[in-house]
């Protein structure tokens, strides 16, 4: 979390009068975007494509370096080279310091899995290789007037990213100790007063501790359709004074009476797998399976949605402008968001990620694979959970709340 | 080649390391914390960052657990230790594996002990299984809060059972050096058991317990791991405090956690110092003692 904080805050310094996007193209941009896609694809052939991406699952780095670049040496002989970074600002970084460094072609990234903060860092810096949406075969299975998968974290991508998966917070309960879970969040926060020190959430900054925050600040703004946009003090206020209220009364009724809190999604993991709480919740649904398999949660676990909403986000791949291939990134992401390639990454054996494509536009035979995907039964269907998915805000509002949770919840 | 500069060449890489990396990396950090960071446009010094957390509430609290982390560790682990070293000096059956018991865990990492710590004191830990299995506690709420908690008692006691073979060793070899000479002739010259231990033992022992004391005292107070580990959220150890406000997504956090670090690395310097010191005057005293002879005593054995 470092770097991509760090990098948010100096282009707030630097480019706090920059308004409007930054497209970075060259006149080499334009001429491949004038080729047709078959020319693309004859331009990429025997090409190398870095890709930087979030190295923390074997299962992942498993699916991108053998089923992906399998089908890339095979197909188009493209090597794919993947890069596991730990935070996806580091790739930013490195961007970031070509660009300073006037290092305008022949980059060293192809392509990086990238959404929120660091993304709109990329944008407003001018990053970021843009405007070939339309020449992705692929490109027509994704919905963009969701607005959801058409906005990142409130930054409208605009063309310059392509999505790759969604996720969608979730809570999970142990059906052996509770029979009916608390399913909305009035409901919730009145079964924690019911059931004292059976529950507690990581403190922010750590990321599923805050959207658990953001779930309760939207709870008292009644609704994120007058939060969504630009930052606003006075809106801010307005909610954040009765949010700190509110959690502030709830912390006798958490955890070692809110005296403390676990400082990781982890630590709340391992305090639910040890029945000292009752309810866990995460970003990414199916890790209750993955718990559940490998004998860390008891077998009784069961994934759940709010009734009320819950928030998801999109997560994409962005070519930075710099890009030394250009063409064989893009046939990276077109494969990337094919059918066959989301479906492969939907399996749970595999990685069990949400699709990002709308499975009625895909082939007959993808469709009938997509419907009899197993999805293990403890965790709650993605499309049950996209039903009430809740935008997430901008950075600056999820900034102001987590330092605004520190100062007057956390001490 | 003259012999300085022989000297000098064969020095050199370990310097190298020394001067360029470890002092190279303290001299970025001060200039971090005086606010001289011109990779992000701050290119005046100024004391900003240090009046802001010497005025920060939260600075001063962690500040203090940090103090009391270190001081109730050292003090425990060095009596404890003290203690153990004169029980393991004697002869008896099975001191062999006693003494090796003893010292196996300074090769244990911290971190791994604190693993053990979080999966026996926890509130649903071994210990607390047992007691439910016992029918003494009935939640894991009921059990003892040990880890976690705002006096960091899972914290001090990780770190007395690690240190707690290191002051031993140190302890043990400083008795064994020493010999049991002194004792049987302040006893022969009337003194109790206490007595000979109180005026003639502990003064001897004193600056090898201290110097390594001082040690503990440094390390504990500078240790991130453990804390982050077994610490609770509110108030932090401070060089968590430090970690926190380094990976900050506001920038003037960055000076006031490389502040926060060198109040750390001037606290350690400020031991080492002290160790120095310590360490010569033990090293005086076994210089004098092998010198005199037994009979005319040491500063201390009542003269």
């Amino acid at each position: 979390m470092a770097l991509h904080r760090f990098l948010f805050s100096i282009l707030l310094f630097l480019t706090f009068a920059a308004g409007p996007v930054a497209r970075a193209q060259t006149p080499a941009d334009a001429d491949l975007l004038n080729l047709s896609w078959e020319q693309i694809e004859a331009q990429a052939r025997g090409g190398e494509v870095t890709f930087f991406l979030w190295g923390g699952s074997d299962a992942i780095n498993r699916y991108v370096s053998g089923y992906i670049g399998g089908i890339l040496r095979d197909r188009y002989d493209i090597t794919l080279r993947r890069v596991g970074i730990s935070d996806t600002a580091a790739a930013v970084n490195i961007v970031l310091g070509e660009k300073q460094s006037g290092v305008t072609e022949g980059g060293a990234i192809d392509l990086i899995w990238i959404n929120g903060e660091n993304f709109r860092t990329m944008k407003q810096a001018g990053l970021v290789f843009c405007g070939y949406q339309e020449k992705l075969p692929n490109n027509r299975l994704v919905n963009w007037d969701n607005p959801s998968i058409a906005n990142d974290f409130g930054v409208p991508v605009a063309g310059c990213s392509t999505p790759w998966s969604k996720v969608q917070f979730a809570f999970a309960y142990d059906q052996a100790r509770l029979s009916e879970p608390p399913r909305s969040m009035a409901a919730l926060l009145d079964w924690i007063k019911a059931n004292p020190r059976q529950f507690t959430y990581p403190a922010p900054p750590d990321f599923n501790g805050s959207v658990f925050v953001r779930h309760v600040f939207y709870h008292v703004a009644g609704g994120p359709e007058q939060l969504l946009g630009p930052f606003d003090q006075q809106k801010f206020d307005r909610v954040a004074d009765k949010t700190w209220a509110l959690l502030k009364g709830l912390e006798p009724y958490l955890w070692r009476k809110g005296r403390t809190y676990p400082t990781s999604v982890q630590a709340l993991e391992q305090l639910y797998a040890n029945s000292e709480v009752a309810l866990v919740f995460n970003y990414e649904p199916a890790s209750v399976g993955v718990f559940i398999e490998n004998g860390t949660f008891p077998p009784t676990s069961k994934g759940y949605g709010l009734s009320d909403g819950t928030i998801g986000n999109t997560n994409y791949t962005v070519i930075p402008f710099n890009s030394s291939n250009k063409a064989a990134a893009l046939v990276v992401q077109n494969l990337l968001l094919s059918a066959e390639a989301q479906y492969e990454k939907a399996r749970p054996e595999i990685w069990g990620a949400q699709t990002v494509i709308e499975t009625d536009r895909a082939e007959p035979v993808m469709q009938a694979k997509f419907a009899a995907l197993k999805q293990h039964p403890a965790v709650v269907p993605a499309a049950e959970l996209a039903r009430n998915a809740l935008p997430e805000l901008q950075a600056s509002w999820i900034v102001a709340i987590e330092k605004g949770w520190l100062a007057n919840v956390g001490n | 080649m003259s012999e300085p500069v022989k000297i000098f060449l064969l020095l050199a890489p370990a310097l190298l390391v020394i001067i360029g990396l470890f002092f190279g990396g303290l001299l970025v950090g001060l200039l971090h914390s005086l606010g001289y960071m011109p990779v992000i446009g701050l290119e005046r010094f100024s004391l900003q960052a240090y009046r802001a957390i010497f005025s920060s509430p939260d600075f001063l609290r962690s500040f203090l657990l940090s103090f009391h982390i270190a001081f109730s560790s050292t003090l425990i682990a060095a009596l404890l230790a003290l203690a153990a070293g004169l029980l393991l000096r004697r002869q008896f059956l099975g001191r062999k594996l006693i003494s090796f018991l003893f010292q196996l865990n300074l090769t244990v990492p911290h971190l791994v002990g604190a693993i053990g710590i979080l999966y026996l004191f926890s509130q649903s830990g071994s210990f607390a299984r047992l007691a439910y299995s016992w029918g003494l506690i009935a939640a894991p709420a009921e059990f003892p809060a040990l880890i976690f908690d705002p006096y960091a008692i899972g914290i001090i006691l990780q770190f007395v059972w690690k240190e707690l073979p290191f002051i031993g060793v140190i302890v043990l070899a400083n008795m064994q050096v020493l010999g049991a000479d002194y004792e049987a002739v302040a006893r022969s010259l009337g003194a109790s058991r206490w007595q000979a231990f109180r005026f003639v033992l502990l003064p001897l022992l004193a600056p090898g317990l201290l110097s390594a004391s001082v040690i503990v005292f440094a390390f504990t107070f500078g240790a991130y791991e453990i804390p982050a580990l077994l610490g609770a959220h509110y108030p932090a150890a401070l060089p968590v405090l430090a970690y926190r406000h380094y990976t900050d997504i506001d920038l003037a956090a960055r000076p006031e956690a490389m502040a926060m670090a060198i109040v750390i690395a001037l606290l350690s310097a400020g031991m080492i110092a002290l160790y120095l010191r310590f360490v010569r005057r033990q090293l005086a005293t076994h210089k004098r003692g092998s010198q005199m002879a037994p009979f005319t005593g040491q500063p201390g054995a009542g003269h």
